[in-house]
């Protein structure tokens, strides 16, 4: 059961992924949280990337973005998934049980 | 479901044992300590103790008796995790990407 946000932003696509593919470039606009690891899986410059937050508490969550070019400049489409956690079974199962 | 709550079930399903149990819940809809035990390589004590910590969270309950076999099953609230992991990844994602919009546009 994945959630997906997107933005259009005025840069070009390979501004966005200075801002995205870098530990720099996260830094300035992505939250600091010292227990949870950015681990890289994917990395299609500059239109793909692919990362595993990990962290010792959490299942691991897969977050993965596409950026393509969009008349303003570039639109970013974010897609954040839980695999190791059957959200989607949890929900088609009710589901199921409640129609 | 506060997040301290979306926590507990999160901490609770980052064990593959209960991982399995709440699978084979998802599957037979109910089981039994004994049912559980047939199917991994713990002991019954073992495995109530993981029934145990699942209904802490939330995700699973006693289902109502049926003579002397204890039966546990899925809490239908177990869907509210669902929602609220959602709920609350989508709004951190609209901040991020508010964030990211504002740090790669240039002040005009």
């Amino acid at each position: 059961m994945p959630v997906t946000r997107e933005v259009e932003v005025e840069a070009t696509p390979e501004e966005v992924w200075e801002a995205i593919a870098t530990d720099e470039g996260r830094e300035r606009w992505l939250e600091q949280d010292p227990g949870r690891d950015v681990r890289v899986e994917v990395v299609d410059e500059p239109h793909r990337l692919v990362w595993w937050w990990e962290s010792d508490e959490q299942p691991a969550t897969r977050v993965e973005f596409l950026v393509v070019a969009a008349p303003a400049g570039a639109r970013v489409v974010v897609t954040e998934s839980v695999p190791a956690f059957p959200l989607a079974a949890l929900a088609a199962c009710f589901a199921g049980v409640l129609v | 479901m506060t997040p301290d709550e979306v926590g507990r079930v999160f901490a609770a399903l980052a064990d593959p044992t209960r991982r399995h149990v709440v699978e084979a819940l998802l599957r037979e809809r109910s089981t039994t300590v004994p049912a559980l035990t047939a199917t991994l390589p713990i002991t019954r004590q073992a495995v109530a103790k993981h029934l145990s910590t699942l209904d802490h969270a939330g995700l699973v309950e006693r289902a109502p008796a049926s003579g002397r076999e204890v039966r546990y099953r899925l809490r239908p609230g177990a869907l509210d995790v669902a929602t609220a992991w959602m709920r609350g990844a989508e709004s951190a994602w609209d901040g991020r990407l508010a964030r990211l919009k504002q740090a790669v546009e240039k002040p005009r």
